[in-house]
């Protein structure tokens, strides 16, 4: 799975480098022209990020189903279990990238922030700095946006696996019969619903135990973490369920 | 199966959507020969093929490789070239070499990079800057530089000029020996017709002749290509 996982960054590494020096030249540009400018820059960042990686996702799963250069993949011995997975630890590994990234960004910005007031720039002082300004203004702290990009992230996986799963169904069982796009877009959201549905149904069975977090102000980021821990869990079997279902069709009824 | 089978297909039928492009289709594959292929464009060879290298599922009907049912397993038996260009575009060709090491453990890496010289493909050529003759070049030393049971070669003289052609037919002669399978689909019958030493002519999807290609000349008092033209004459 490593060589599969070392070719799907070689055919990407070119794009990813592109993003980077971009967003690193753009944000050394905003640096330049203020503090707020700089600070919008940080507030849509991510949000820009985020629509190259799903769509980034998308296609180096949805060209290798769709295009011809697909069948590269598909000849090799490997099974279609460890290609779905390939291309989800990729994913995955590409988003933690970003959020690093991103970090990069927040400590850089800060860091120039600081050092523009002061005149040095201690690492530690910068940390605080910015949990000081989580807690003081919006009551939270590092840890809880930790729990709360994890949450983000097992979203972002079964988000992505669930269209994974609808495109290889287009791509097998539905390959020979005419609307199959239609079909599996139906499926999709037909998934989507359902998966949103469990999760709700399995919040409402144990939400009673969570009866204790009611009254309380302030709740600490391993507290968050219990309390996101339902919608997580089902976030984490759908992920399994369907990379499992994705593998076998994969396997077994794949038409390229 | 008997021991010198080593592709065996039994009423294989395959069915795109309300086209039917292979219907119950059954032949066996015999080691160390070389097959060629032969039909106009939409006889379903091409189809055969992917369904043989997995790339295709087939509506029904079984395929054996060495006695086993298709696997994933059994695609490291088979080394398959596609007549389309399938070769990642942002890869150099030395990416494609060491892409085949790393996913085939029967590629022969310097053997390739042999080869690759001997044609006159630069490693550091980006794929997507290959003229045709060079992809198609290329696409065939990389099927041939693995040493696996059976090749097939889709189309490997499609698009391909003259002397490029006559390189790719002496690097198949160089690879072929006898404990090798070969599967040559093409429609250029003159070219390839010297090194054949059976035919499978495909026609609709169907199998409309198969046998060993000296004894089909003998019978028939003609060549693979005069019988081709007979046989497709009003296709």
């Amino acid at each position: 799975m490593l060589k599969l996982l070392k070719y799907e960054f070689i055919r990407k590494y070119k794009l990813i480098t592109m993003t980077l020096v971009s967003a690193l030249v753009l944000n050394l540009y905003l640096l330049t022209k203020g503090i707020a400018v700089s600070s919008s820059f940080l507030l849509f960042f991510p949000l820009i990020l985020a629509v190259l990686y799903v769509s980034d996702v998308i296609r180096m799963y949805s060209d290798d189903l769709n295009k011809k250069s697909g069948y590269m993949l598909f000849m090799t011995p490997n099974s279609g279990y460890k290609i779905i997975m390939s291309k989800l630890a990729a994913a995955v590994i590409e988003g933690i990238g970003m959020l690093f990234i991103y970090f990069v960004f927040i400590l850089v910005n800060g860091a120039f922030i600081i050092y523009q007031t002061r005149s040095f720039v201690d690492i530690n002082e910068v940390m605080n700095d910015i949990n000081t300004l989580l807690s003081g203004n919006i009551g939270i702290n590092l840890g809880h946006v930790f729990v709360f990009l994890f949450a983000v992230l097992v979203f972002v996986i079964g988000f992505i696996v669930t269209v994974y799963t609808a495109m290889t169904i287009r791509k097998s069982i539905f390959s020979e019969i005419k609307f199959g796009g239609f079909l599996s877009f139906i499926i999709f959201l037909g998934l989507n619903w359902a998966l949103t549905y469990a999760s709700g149904e399995f919040y409402s069975l144990v939400s009673p135990h969570y009866n204790s977090f009611v009254n309380v102000t302030t709740v600490s980021a391993s507290e968050l973490l219990v309390i996101m821990f339902p919608v997580i869990a089902v976030s984490i079997i759908q992920s399994i369920i369907l990379t499992l279902c994705s593998g076998f069709l994969l396997e077994k009824k794949i038409n390229l | 199966m008997n021991e010198n089978e080593i592709l065996k297909i039994e009423n294989l039928t395959k069915k795109y959507y309300n086209k039917t492009a292979l219907e119950d289709v059954s032949m066996s594959v015999e080691r160390g020969k070389i097959y060629g292929l032969l039909g106009p464009n939409g006889s379903g060879k091409t189809t055969l093929m992917k369904v043989i290298a997995q790339l295709h599922k087939q509506t029904s009907g079984q395929v054996l490789i060495n006695g086993s049912p298709l696997s994933y397993e059994s695609k490291s038996s088979i080394s398959y070239m596609p007549t389309e260009n399938f070769l990642y575009d942002s890869f150099k060709v030395k990416h494609a070499v060491k892409f085949y090491a790393d996913m085939y453990k029967d590629f022969r890496e310097d053997y390739a990079m042999k080869v690759l010289e001997e044609i006159k493909v630069d490693p550091e050529f980006r794929i997507s800057k290959l003229s045709s003759g060079l992809n198609g070049k290329l696409k065939v030393a990389l099927a041939l530089s693995r040493n696996t049971d059976l090749y097939m070669l889709d189309e490997p003289l499609n698009g391909v000029d003259v002397l490029s052609r006559d390189t790719i037919m002496e690097l198949i002669a160089r690879s072929y020996d006898e404990t090798k399978t070969f599967i040559i689909s093409t429609h250029l019958v003159s070219e390839i017709e010297k090194i054949l030493d059976s035919v499978i002519f495909l026609k609709d999807g169907r199998v409309e002749l198969l046998g060993d290609a000296e004894e089909l000349r003998l019978s028939k008092g003609t060549s693979i290509e005069g019988l081709y033209k007979e046989v497709y004459k009003n296709a």
